[in-house]
């Protein structure tokens, strides 16, 4: 073989293709006016909304689709719900007859003809059925929706519920899917979803992106932008990069007071903190020893320094928990006074009263996720003063939500963010039908079941004083008992380049992505 | 030849079959449930219980193993859980791009590393040599993914030759070789250093034979012995590690696709096991196990065209 030829040959080959790379940097997106957007993931989940509930999924989905009503876009207040594809609604005295009068004139994305009442009679539905939807048991006490004319939607309920609106805004199951459509493709719908909203469905790459085109027939008119180029980038460090290069306009941050500190002295930057808060609550296992001593979880909540962790995780992206309910959803109550306060002698006292002088060992699972797990560990050293040894086993995320779902965990440390009224968080994290482990479980990690009547009558509750009083007394009585040690809300973040006018005040968004509409757009 | 390349065929079998068993095995039981990563964590008891019967994670293991055993064999090799697309599409689709990334970082490995080997070898123990041997053992070193961005800051960041989200574009020509010049030179670099120092050692080997002296003697140009006498000869122990550290170039592709984000087996795996998605990881490590099985048997077929004496029975 003729070695010295083929190296020659390779050479030249490397050297062609070094020619090439002469070629154009990709254009930014003012240039083309679409919206680069960049997201920590891999890949996108099932695009269907009333299948996906991923923080990758659901940003998008709030692009695409319309609810009867809306949060009104940058904030993520249940006070702030505002019409969408409803042009007004009334409620029936005992509130369990509701009416929507639709918008006229709605138009199905490419070419799937205009939105009636019978799209959303079809979508409301098919959100509320099991095998096609992910949000099923929400839309468990309706009994029936039905489309008295075209553009008449009624829905009655088997009993009242706390929030109605809430459970048809553009979010989970409340996004309208479009029913030519969604039959026409059945399962096949996640592979070109279908709906109303600004941008539609324009191209979809496995793995690196989706791209979605301005709706030019939208209803609020047609949107400022061309298109979105959403783009799943696993890797924090080439997002980050990517965005400093503009190659993005914006990205979703990290939850890290570094990470926020960093990007503002970048060069045209522009950081975002917005609600909902995901709070990072220690839940302790009442039905495991010695945690089933009230005296030793309150030790436990007085040897918890929240100082100390706002001084860990940042002040501008976490503010102190007060409640069992984070702040800012409907209902919250603040609890500051019945929490205990941190109190170092205080608990090593209430633990030798309760009979531990040596104190005790608590056996943990936690994930290797490093934002979570530094939280840990500074617990584990507030804990490890007071003589409470935190015997921590870290494991992978998804072996994680298995173990702790088994009861294999004295302390779980849970971050979550739910629909911000204080019913979701009472009854998945607190109520005893949802008690893990057990057939209905959800994620009540404390076996807590001390406010179970309070919740359940809140539920019912159609005076919106009362329904409040109930939610406090629950917040209250859960506080006392102690069934979680509440310590920071971590808020939302995302930065955009500052050419990029999101056309609104964001304040929050329960998409957890900021919405895009049709007034977003780049500044010249 | 061929009935060499045949048998050694027939000898994957089993180990195919041993890979796949323990694939299947190992998948289920890592603590983690993919119903649970599909609907998120507020799903219900009972919505996941469903979740569960539709991908069939609920019917008796032996049933599942027999029908994945079964499948692999006749071309089904059953739909991702996650993305609900079929396995063997989302695999061939991202295939190409690995292979790719693969032969263009051995063809930048194998330019530097060789010449330079040889090079070094020719200079023993001057400071070429040594600089060289700091080099390559740097290279040796460097985790990929750190590497990787050291490459983005400096090319994509501060000099703006290359976009940092490269993203696998193959539309024209000159966005393909953008896509892949960095990736490959990530990769290319690391191999660069393994080749080097095989290629110098064995170098120094050939070197000193006596045939060597011969020709010397003889009379015949250095530029000649080095390239067909010594090179020729000192190049099987080359071939040997390239083959072998294929496997770690598949395994440093990983890192190198995540941080320029693309697409790839190594994401596609990482994906996989972070969703626990059963279907999609098993179909990878067969394949990852074929690949491995085909690049052996590539580098025992390629002695025999570097050295005619090599006899395949």
């Amino acid at each position: 073989m003729k070695l010295t030829r083929l190296t020659a040959g390779l050479a030249l080959a490397s050297g062609v293709a070094l020619g090439a790379l002469t070629a154009p940097q990709a254009l930014a997106g003012p240039d083309t006016n679409i919206l680069n957007v960049g997201i920590a993931a891999p890949d996108a989940g099932r695009l269907d909304p009333h299948l996906s509930a991923t923080t990758i999924d659901k940003a998008v989905f709030g692009w695409m689709f319309n609810g009867l009503v809306r949060f009104k876009p940058g904030t993520a207040s249940p006070e702030t719900i505002e019409p969408d594809l409803a042009e007004s609604w009334t409620a029936s005295d005992d509130g369990l007859v509701w009416t929507f009068n639709l918008r006229k004139g709605v138009q199905c994305h490419h070419g799937y003809g205009e939105l009636t009442a019978e799209d959303v009679v079809y979508s409301l539905n098919r959100a509320a059925d099991k095998e096609r939807s992910s949000f099923s048991s929400d839309f468990g006490v309706f009994a029936s929706v039905e489309a008295p004319d075209t553009h008449t939607v009624k829905i009655t309920l088997k009993n009242p519920v706390p929030s109605l609106l809430g459970l048809v805004t553009n979010y989970h199951g409340g996004n309208v899917v479009c029913k030519k459509a969604a039959e026409e493709m059945g399962a096949d719908f996640q592979k070109r979803p279908i709906g109303t909203g600004p941008f539609m469905f324009g191209e979809y790459t496995p793995q690196q992106s989706l791209k979605l085109v301005a709706n030019p027939d939208y209803f609020r008119g047609k949107p400022a932008l061309a298109g979105i180029n959403y783009q799943y980038i696993p890797s924090d460090s080439a997002r980050d990069l990517a965005f400093q290069s503009g190659e993005l306009d914006m990205v979703y941050g990290k939850q890290d007071q570094t990470w926020a500190e960093r990007t503002k002295k970048m060069d045209g930057a522009v950081v975002h903190v917005m609600e909902p808060a995901e709070m990072s609550v220690m839940y302790l296992n009442m039905a495991s020893a010695p945690l089933d001593d009230i005296r030793v979880r309150r030790a436990i909540a007085m040897a918890t320094n929240r100082d100390q962790f706002m001084e860990f995780k940042g002040r501008d992206v976490t503010r102190v928990a007060n409640s069992p309910v984070p702040q800012g959803y409907l209902g919250h109550a603040d609890m500051s006074e019945v929490f205990p306060g941190y109190d170092l002698a205080g608990a090593k006292a209430l633990l030798a009263e309760a009979g531990h002088p040596d104190g005790i060992t608590l056996k943990v699972i936690h994930t290797a996720l490093p934002g979570m797990l530094g939280t840990m560990e500074v617990f584990q050293a507030q804990m490890a003063e007071a003589g409470i040894k935190l015997d921590i086993e870290v494991v992978e995320h998804a072996t994680f939500h298995a173990q702790i779902r088994k009861d294999l965990s004295q302390v779980v440390h849970y971050s979550a963010a739910r629909f911000p009224v204080a019913d979701t968080y009472l009854t998945q994290f607190y109520h005893s039908a949802s008690t893990v482990n057990t057939p209905t479980g959800i994620t009540n990690f404390a076996h807590c079941a001390v406010a179970d009547a309070e919740i359940e009558a809140a539920r019912v509750e159609q005076d919106p004083a009362k329904q409040k009083a109930l939610w406090k007394t629950a917040q209250e009585k859960i506080a006392a008992e102690l069934c979680g040690v509440p310590i920071y809300e971590n808020l939302q973040i995302w930065a955009t380049r500052d050419n990029v006018d999101l056309g609104y005040d964001l304040i929050g968004s329960l998409t957890l992505g900021p919405p895009v509409t049709e007034t977003t757009q780049f500044r010249k | 030849m061929l009935r060499f390349t045949a048998r050694r065929l027939l000898f994957a079998v089993p180990t195919l079959l041993a890979v796949m068993t323990m694939v299947f095995v190992l998948v289920r039981i890592v603590p983690g449930d993919p119903a649970q990563t599909i609907l998120g964590d507020q799903a219900s008891a009972e919505a996941l219980q469903i979740m569960r019967e539709r991908l069939g994670l609920d019917r008796p293991i032996w049933e599942q193993y027999l029908e994945f055993m079964g499948g692999v064999f006749t071309g089904d090799w059953g739909q991702s859980m996650v993305t609900g697309k079929p396995v063997l599409d989302e695999i061939l689709r991202v295939l190409p791009y690995t292979v790719e990334l693969t032969i263009a970082s051995l063809v930048i490995g194998s330019l530097i590393g060789i010449p330079l080997g040889a090079w070094s070898a020719l200079h023993r123990n001057q400071w070429i040599d040594y600089l060289t041997r700091v080099g390559s053992l740097l290279g040796l070193s460097f985790p990929a993914f750190v590497s990787a961005i050291l490459l983005l800051i400096a090319f994509s960041i501060q000099l703006r030759w290359f976009p940092v989200i490269s993203g696998g574009g193959r539309a024209t020509f000159s966005e393909w070789a953008l896509s892949l010049a960095l990736p490959a030179i990530n990769l290319g670099l690391i191999m660069a250093a393994y080749i080097t120092r095989v290629t110098r050692s064995s170098m120094l080997g050939s070197l000193g034979e006596d045939y060597i002296r011969t020709a010397r003697a003889k009379g015949v140009p250095m530029r000649v012995i080095v390239w067909r006498h010594a090179m020729r000869n000192a190049l099987i122990p080359v071939v040997t590690v390239v083959g072998l550290y294929l496997g770690i170039l598949i395994g440093n592709s990983v890192l190198t696709e995540i941080v320029f984000n693309r697409p790839g087996l190594g994401k596609l795996i990482v994906g996989a096991l972070g969703q626990r998605d059963y279907t999609l990881l098993q179909g990878l490590m067969v394949i990852y196990t074929f690949v491995i099985v085909v690049v052996n048997l590539m580098t025992d077929l390629t002695y025999g065209l570097i050295d005619p004496r090599v006899k395949y029975q």
